[in-house]
């Protein structure tokens, strides 16, 4: 190690940009630690390397060199083959193992963070941080912050209805670290932002409390620019490009919405159409205990309903975890690259408005064209770099939603497939012979069981259900007046009340309708029989 | 469409193959002389030659629903021990949404077209029924049919629902087998209803997860215009989830022929218990006839012996009014006599007719079971032949849309 500036220890406070070497540096790690004293540590100041004409990493531009327009497409070049090339990846991130932190204040989940990576900005080849939703929250402020003119990927929603959805549930917490990791994973993508000091911080840093209280604002020379910039600039004439991504990004979100809400309709209906199959399957079964030779058959049925309720649960578990939450991604996405847009118009319209200014003043030559100048060059380097993030973003999202969509396929197939499993599955049980269920023997063993309470329980019930189908058809009782909001049972006994005329009735039978729909005296009824006659008396529990 | 035999008068035998072959609206006049729009069917009976089997038509008139309702009517008194067909539901329940509960709706009238058929069928491969003149009539004599069904008579033989109802109630000794039955009838009918009602609330809402699939296709047909690469894949997925959300209107109409299976032996349970009611109003006749004989006989032998074992209006007017001269005692004795003679007769003959009806009965149940277990087993088949043409069609689709997204 060479003398100088003693190096800061690996992820305790931030590096100093000045100590980072170039990544395409051709000089050593080494050497460039602790290397040249630059003037102000706050912002990233221009090398020279030579003939190599390159920007440096976080999108800073050496001033004075040739115009930004040939530097940026190098590096637009660069990115691309990047991406193209899975073997120059340097830098792996995932997000996982979820945990629960109980404290007096308040309850939180934690995600661990592992980072890989041979990339010098990195001291150590591997790093093991536990972050929770705040800080990555934190870090994409800073990310738009210091990265303006970049499009930063969403977070998932940071609200959650207290009440509705369960913060802490197995199901919400799987699909936040899918989001999460997915963020991560969109950055690391980024030539331009996985690089950025503060996704450094965050991988790395034992305490990123500690350093967010530093405050420590690393912003490039554009962002720290682009920061200044006043609003309220009409602008002329938006380039036909960039007017064809905002509406692009416009009928787009209006599109993914559209999606979203038939996807939650899809949803709602399947869950309604399970609690359905829910109820009717048992229904088979409860068939199946009447019946002999029909028993098995109709289990089989009760049983493969069954497993198709089940498979359909899975598929709506998994629509609800997997497809709605990147969807909505999208959504904020779009949302959050209008924004950006936004701003782009912004800086543009500033130095349309200035230009416009000097071309009315002749004089003061030498000042104003400077000023100008640098507005130009903010614009030229926003276009640039939007236009870049645009063709990523746009190649990104088509494979997102090609990976998307064919997983909502493939949920559906897998779903089809269980349940026509499930249905093949007893062909060959409805097809085979039963041997040897007789009907009256199987009832007849079922009975043997029943004392003579069920025997004079079911003569009770059916002679309820005989009278009630009688007034049903209006048999004997016409002026009786049918209500249809009354049951049989209430019908029968507000004719008794009523007093209807004992000649629609055998007197016997009157009185005996009074009694039957007494529960108390209905076992003294049956001891009551006709002329002299009497069944054994029996404890009979009023039915 | 079977081949039957056919009897004429008893002198005959006849090959023959029935149909309900259509349906029409017609406008009348009613009994009450207001217009009314009723729907006919074409009843279409073929002889079968014998040696080449063709079929030529012999028979073909038209029927509406409520003569079909007449004939069944008839078949019940006349056949009491017989389990008899039931006719397919004269309005429309256990309907889902989109199935209309109108009588006239061509659907429900097609369906009911069918079950008619299913009905003559069922009659006439019944042994017994086949045979009945009124039901081959029914089949070749279009005009006074009506009368000559009335004119038998056979709503004055009916059985009173009050009487039958009565002796529900109060016979002491009916044969087990019907008591079980009864119970096994009323179970079925209920649980089958259940089920009807559950499945069509089911039909209900998988429509509804179908057709909501349609609105993908017009999305994403929107979506493709304005994609470069994704465009085309996005289009041709968007087609196939309409043939995803249309297909269903053929799969649920499927579905409906099983409901219909399951509604025939739904009202098939009120045949059965049809034939448990008659047996139990013949066993209570039975035993009251058996009761009042043995109280006439008793009553003979008080007066015989003079002893008096058992309270009687009889026995307190005589302490009352004082007794009756040995002449009066006498010709009492002799009516009882008599009548217990012809009690005992009455009695004798009764307990034939009953042991005949339940021999009778009995076969016949054991054949409606054999049909019963056969046909739901055939319909449970059925159904889960068309849940497997569903589900591959679903795998099928899917696979197609799958592919669509694959190429964006």
């Amino acid at each position: 190690m060479s003398g100088g500036p003693p190096k800061a220890l690996p992820s305790t406070g931030p590096q100093s940009l000045r100590d980072m070497p170039h990544p395409l540096a051709g000089s050593s790690s080494e050497e460039a630690v602790g290397g040249d004293s630059t003037p102000s540590p706050d912002l990233l100041t221009a090398r020279s390397f030579g003939d190599k004409d390159l920007i440096l990493p976080n999108g800073g531009t050496p001033a004075g060199t040739a115009s930004p327009a040939s530097s940026s497409s190098l590096l637009n070049r660069l990115q691309l083959d990047d991406d193209m090339d899975g073997e120059t990846r340097d830098l792996f991130v995932t997000v996982d193992d979820p945990k629960k932190h109980v404290c007096t204040m308040e309850t939180y989940i934690t995600y661990r963070i592992t980072t890989k990576s041979t990339r010098v900005e990195f001291d150590l080849p591997e790093y093991s941080v536990r972050r929770r939703y705040q800080d990555f929250d934190w870090l994409r402020n800073k990310l738009e912050e210091s990265q303006p003119t970049h499009l930063i990927p969403p977070l998932p929603e940071k609200f959650v209805v207290k009440g509705v959805v369960d913060r802490f549930s197995e199901e919400f917490v799987e699909t936040r670290r899918k989001a999460l990791d997915k963020f991560l994973k969109r950055i690391t993508d980024h030539p331009v932002l996985s690089f950025n000091e503060h996704f450094n911080v965050f991988l790395t840093a034992k305490d990123l409390n500690a350093h967010k209280k530093q405050g420590m604002a690393l912003l490039t020379r554009v962002g720290e620019s682009v920061k200044h910039v006043a609003g309220g600039y009409k602008l002329r004439n938006r380039p036909l490009e960039f007017a064809a991504i905002g509406e692009y990004l416009d009928t787009f979100a209006l599109k993914l919405g559209t999606i979203d809400r038939i996807a939650q309709r899809i949803i709602k209906e399947e869950i309604e159409y399970l609690v359905e199959l829910r109820e009717y399957g048992p229904v088979y079964s409860t068939w199946s205990a009447l019946e002999g030779e029909l028993a098995e058959p109709l289990e089989g049925v009760s049983a493969c309903i069954g497993n198709c309720s089940t498979a359909l649960e899975e598929l709506t578990d998994d629509m609800t975890e997997d497809f709605l939450p990147v969807l909505r991604e999208y959504i904020l996405y779009s949302d959050s690259m209008k924004s950006v847009l936004k701003k782009r118009d912004q800086v543009q319209a500033e130095y349309e408005t200035k230009l416009e200014a000097v071309a009315l003043k002749k004089e003061e030559r030498p000042k104003v064209p400077a000023d100008v100048e640098k507005c130009q060059d903010r614009m030229e380097c926003f276009n640039a770099d939007l236009k870049a993030d645009m063709e990523r973003w746009q190649n990104n999202k088509r494979q997102d939603f090609r990976q998307l969509l064919m997983g909502m396929a493939d949920k559906n197939i897998q779903y089809y497939e269980k349940c026509l499993m499930a249905w093949e599955s007893i062909i060959p049980l409805l097809q085979e012979k039963q041997e040897a269920k007789d009907d009256s023997v199987e009832k007849k063993g079922r009975n043997a069981k029943n004392s003579e309470h069920t025997v004079l329980t079911h003569r009770i019930s059916s002679f309820v259900t005989e009278l009630s189908l009688l007034i049903k058809a209006s048999d004997w009782v016409p002026h009786v007046h049918l209500s249809r909001q009354r049951s049989p049972r209430q019908v029968i006994l507000g004719s008794l009340e009523a007093g209807v005329s004992r000649q629609t009735l055998p007197t016997r039978l009157c009185g005996r309708l009074a009694h039957s729909l007494r529960p108390s005296l209905q076992s003294r009824m049956l001891l009551e029989g006709g002329k002299g006659d009497a069944f054994s008396p029996v404890g009979t529990t009023p039915g | 469409m079977n081949f039957l035999h056919m009897t004429e008068n008893n002198f005959s035998l006849k090959k023959i193959e029935i149909s309900v072959s259509e349906a029409e609206k017609r406008t009348g006049r009613n009994a009450m002389n207001m217009q009314e729009t009723y729907t006919a069917y074409l009843i279409e009976t073929r002889s079968v030659e014998h040696n080449d089997g063709q079929s030529v038509l012999t028979d073909s008139l038209w029927r509406r629903y409520s003569e079909f309702e007449l004939l069944r009517n008839y078949l019940l008194v006349y056949y009491p021990h017989i389990v008899v067909p039931p006719l397919p539901e004269k309005r429309a329940e256990f309907v889902w949404h989109k199935l209309s509960a109108d009588n006239m709706d061509p659907d429900f009238v097609e369906r009911r077209r069918i079950g008619l058929e299913n009905f003559l069928l069922r009659v006439a491969s019944h042994p017994m029924l086949c045979r009945d003149k009124i039901f081959y009539l029914f089949l070749t004599q279009e005009g006074n049919w009506k009368e000559t069904v009335n004119e038998t008579g056979f709503q004055l033989k009916a059985d009173s629902r009050l009487k039958a109802l009565n002796a529900t109630f109060r016979v002491k000794n009916p044969d087990k087998r019907f008591i079980e039955l009864k119970h096994y009838s009323d179970e079925l009918q209920s649980v089958i209803s259940h089920l009807l009602r559950v499945r069509a609330r089911v039909a209900d809402r998988l429509y509804g997860v179908y057709k909501v699939h349609g609105n993908y296709g017009r999305v994403f047909s929107e979506w493709s215009a304005i994609e470069k690469e994704m465009g085309d894949g996005l289009q041709s997925a968007g087609h196939h989830m309409d043939v995803y959300a249309s297909s269903i209107d053929d799969i649920l109409e499927d579905e409906e022929h099983y409901a219909d299976q399951l509604k025939e032996y739904l009202f098939y349970a009120e045949a059965l218990r049809a034939v448990c009611r008659k047996h139990e109003l013949m066993q209570y006749d039975l035993e009251m006839a058996a009761q009042d004989l043995a109280s006439k006989k008793q009553q003979c032998e008080e007066l015989a012996t003079g002893t008096v074992r058992t309270f009687s209006l009889k026995g307190m007017t005589t302490k009352l009014f004082g007794q009756e001269t040995p002449e009066q005692r006498e010709a009492r004795i002799k009516m009882l006599e008599e009548q217990i003679k012809e009690g005992e007769q009455q009695l004798k003959s009764k307990n034939l007719e009953g042991r005949e009806f339940v021999r009778n009965a009995w076969a016949d149940i054991e054949r409606f079971k054999e049909q019963k277990n056969h046909d739901l087993k055939e319909a449970l088949i059925s159904y889960a032949v068309m849940q497997i043409s569903m589900c591959k069609k679903g795998i099928q689709v899917w696979t197609n849309a799958k592919e669509c997204f694959s190429k964006m």
